[in-house]
């Protein structure tokens, strides 16, 4: 998996490691909420991923998934970069393979002694819709900012300044060890590695691991000076600006009233097939 | 440097026209290590080479020039397949390679030496590291071991082998990078900017031991005392073609040196220039 | 595995870990000097891209979670290397959520913390007389670099030593990942009876998963006791 060719360019790709959600806006296509703030795409998400976690129907989830669809689109989030999601979803097979049968209700299904029940299946399918809306939620409204304006932005709305400062020194380094890691890996390969089961591999990617530190370790003193001599005390001065204008209060009032409908459906709106309160 | 007077001979290179490059491939027709054709390859959409050729014989130590970022380093990836090409073929050793499959076959005959070698060196000793090739060719341990202290006393690196790679300066770092690859018994040495960043004495020592391998090879490098001390022929990389080349030896105080009238390109001694 | 997503936990289960989760980033932030940030923030983007890293184990692979390694070297330092990994994840690759973070956070950083806790005091005894080689008493000068390197090469490349590192690092790897792993199962059951059998997929599924990271953290341990000792015990060359 990780030898396998791809035509992509920067040399991590080549090395299996994908960085590229991080060194550009995983938005792909045209990012068409872009007009707005985007302190106001990070409350926004915060809003609908609190009223995403609410909810309690599975078709209160379902609405709440297309909907979040709908905002990956606006966002400019490419069919590719769902494949992100796989990980997930490999979570939500081992939920939708025993929660029905560890629900209690009606009866679904009777495989031998086992015993799927109705309420269990949508669980399993609140949750599905769910954990994916809330992510799809995230890539349209932050993700596809990019990651240095969506840490401003985070910065502006008073996360500590320590934490953010040191955000944005990983985000570079990231980069940094990325291609690093990529060229021994390039060189690795050039030397006939092909990684496998087996104790030579391990300890060759062990080893691999290790020399990032130590190279690493140097840097980062190279670093710290350079950025002493810069005068650099701790306190780093943002550069960005953001413009809140009146277009992004309205884009947080209009949302308002639509979130709140879905949770009042989701209460009393379709009561009876999927109900679930616990 | 002019004022110096003798300090660095200059070396103008003249791409030939294209036709003259039947000269040179028809010597080295029968069994070539390296046979690429029609080579295109682009990073994105911007092509960097088009229609690139290059065959190299057993014997050959081929310079390959050109300005920074004309490709030269790309062109050494594709030939042991790091990198793909969007067209052309490229065969190595007799064989022709088209997917990771072959060209690790390929990777076996071909040893590539990064420009960096702190891209090269990640294991702890210096033995771990030139061992790490012939393990990955299926050598035991003690197999792989006794190769490695072979190539590590060739290069006179006796007794280096329980030294931290991590901790050697920057010429041993680059004789340990010729080492782990030449333990893999190449048939052809890929060479990126051998001696960038070098002092006079680690470059002399490992241009030496250059001199000395029997290897074919192909060298990317600036320096010309490179191509003087190993080259046999020379090649350009030029708007992502290669052009056959014909050198000439510049001194400050005009007096050339034309290398074809000396018969073979290179045989202009280091005493005749310094 | 380690990163639960939005939606399947409950709200108890996600207020609680986010208090705790907030509290500790608060300790450890108030602990780290602003000077240390440039250090921290290259360690902590080593153990973002190395556990991106797959790693062959039988017939498929997987990603480290490295927590175990982050705790020995890092320490408390380990927390907010921690929470921004799985801010970055969450946001730019979809593995988590939003409002779990604080409980991921918690079961990483936990079993990293009592991993610090427990082994790093005896990793930084097994690192100190390589450190102190490179400095001669009797001169109380630092000696020629080829000195310190055949004093380092003598003491700290002993085998006895070597393995005491990999022991040491595996024990980090190992514990710390089932200690994740039954977090993370706890999470779940706390949120509901109906989570039982998943936590113990999950659980069992941890086993391997801290076999190798076991490995793989005593193969870098050693490699560290060996190319870098400094390394293996920050906390007292920036101090002392």
């Amino acid at each position: 998996m990780v030898e396998s060719w791809q035509p992509d360019w920067p040399p991590s790709k080549l090395a299996g490691l994908d960085l590229a959600g991080l060194q550009r806006p995983l938005a792909e296509r045209e990012d068409r909420l872009a007009a707005f703030d985007p302190r106001a795409r990070l409350i926004l998400a915060a809003l609908l991923a609190l009223t995403v976690v609410s909810l309690q129907t599975a078709n209160a989830g379902l609405v709440a998934l297309f909907a979040a669809g709908a905002i990956a689109r606006l966002g400019g989030v490419s069919l590719r970069r769902l494949r992100y999601l796989l990980p997930l979803e490999l979570l939500m097979l081992v939920l939708l393979l025993t929660l029905p049968f560890s629900v209690p209700g009606t009866l679904l299904l009777a495989v031998g002694p086992l015993v799927a029940s109705r309420e269990g299946g949508a669980l399993a399918l609140l949750i599905l819709f769910k954990a994916n809306a809330v992510v799809l939620i995230l890539f349209g409204l932050v993700g596809s900012l990019g990651a240095g304006p969506a840490v401003h932005a985070l910065a502006r709305l008073g996360l500590p300044s320590k934490l953010c400062q040191l955000v944005l020194l990983t985000l570079r380094q990231i980069d940094l060890v990325g291609d690093e890691y990529a060229r021994m890996r390039l060189a690795m390969r050039a030397r006939a590695f092909v990684p496998q089961s087996n104790r030579h591999s391990w300890r060759a990617l062990g080893w691999l691991s290790g020399m990032l530190l130590v190279r690493s370790l140097a840097r980062a003193r190279r670093v710290a000076d350079a950025m002493r001599c810069r005068g650099f005390d701790g306190q780093r001065r943002l550069l960005w600006r953001f413009r809140w204008r009146r277009r992004d209060t309205l884009l947080l009032l209009g949302a308002l009233p639509l979130l709140a409908g879905l949770l009042l459906l989701d209460r009393w709106g379709w009561s009876g097939w999927a109900d679930w309160s616990g | 440097m002019a004022e110096r007077g003798i300090a660095g001979p200059e070396l103008e290179l003249e791409p030939e026209a294209p036709e003259m490059n039947e000269r040179a491939t028809t010597i080295a027709n029968d069994g070539l290590l390296v046979d690429l054709e029609g080579i295109g390859f682009g990073y994105g959409s911007t092509p960097l080479l088009s229609g690139l050729d290059l065959r190299i014989g057993r014997g050959e130590r081929v310079a390959l020039i050109g300005p920074n970022g004309a490709g030269k380093s790309t062109l050494l990836h594709l030939i042991v397949g790091l990198l793909r090409p969007s067209v052309g073929r490229i065969r190595v050793l007799g064989r022709d390679c088209r997917s990771e499959a072959d060209f690790r076959v390929a990777r076996a005959g071909v040893g590539l030496v990064f420009q960096q070698s702190d891209d090269q060196l990640f294991c702890p000793t210096v033995l771990d590291d030139v061992a790490f090739g012939p393990l990955n060719l299926g050598r035991s341990p003690a197999a792989a071991a006794a190769i490695a202290e072979r190539t590590l006393a060739a290069l006179g690196l006796e007794g280096y082998g329980e030294r931290v790679t991590h901790r050697l300066s920057g010429g041993e770092k680059r004789l340990v990078a010729l080492a782990t690859v030449l333990a893999m018994e190449p048939q052809l040495l890929l060479l990126d900017e051998p001696i960038g960043g070098l002092d006079r004495a680690s470059e002399a020592r490992l241009l030496d031991h250059l001199c000395a391998l029997p290897q074919a090879m192909l060298i990317v490098s600036h320096e010309q005392r490179v191509f003087e001390r190993l080259g046999t022929r020379a090649v350009v990389l030029q708007d992502g073609r290669l052009l056959d080349a014909e050198l000439h030896w510049h001194l400050h105080r005009h007096a050339h040196v034309h290398a074809r009238g000396l018969g073979s390109p290179f045989h202009v001694g280091d005493g005749d220039i310094f | 595995m380690a990163h639960i997503p939005d939606g399947v936990l409950s709200a108890p289960v996600l207020i609680s870990g986010a208090l705790v989760s907030t509290g500790l980033l608060g300790l450890a932030l108030r602990r780290l000097r602003e000077t240390e940030l440039p250090q921290a923030a290259v360690l902590a983007s080593v153990f973002f891209v190395s556990s991106l890293v797959s790693v062959p184990l039988g017939p498929s692979s997987v990603h480290l979670l490295l927590n175990g390694l982050m705790g020995l070297l890092l320490g408390w330092a380990a927390v907010p290397a921690i929470f921004v990994a799985l801010l970055l994840q969450a946001v730019f690759f979809g593995f988590g959520g939003l409002l779990v973070l604080g409980v991921n956070t918690l079961n990483l950083a936990l079993p990293a913390l009592l991993v610090a806790r427990l082994l790093r005091s005896m990793l930084h005894r097994l690192a100190a007389p390589a450190l102190g080689s490179e400095l001669d008493p009797a001169l109380g000068a630092p000696v020629p670099v080829k000195h310190a390197e055949h004093g380092l090469s003598a003491e700290v490349s002993s085998p006895r030593r070597q393995r005491r590192a990999f022991m040491l690092g595996s024990a980090a790897g190992i514990l710390a990942v089932l200690l994740t792993g039954l977090m993370l199962a706890a999470s779940l059951v706390l949120s509901g009876e109906a989570f039982w059998p998943a936590a113990r997929v999950i659980a069992i599924s941890f086993i391997p998963l801290a076999l190798i990271e076991g490995l793989m953290t005593g193969i870098v341990v050693a490699f560290l006791l060996r190319v870098e000792p400094a390394l293996l015990r920050l906390d007292e060359v920036r101090h002392g």
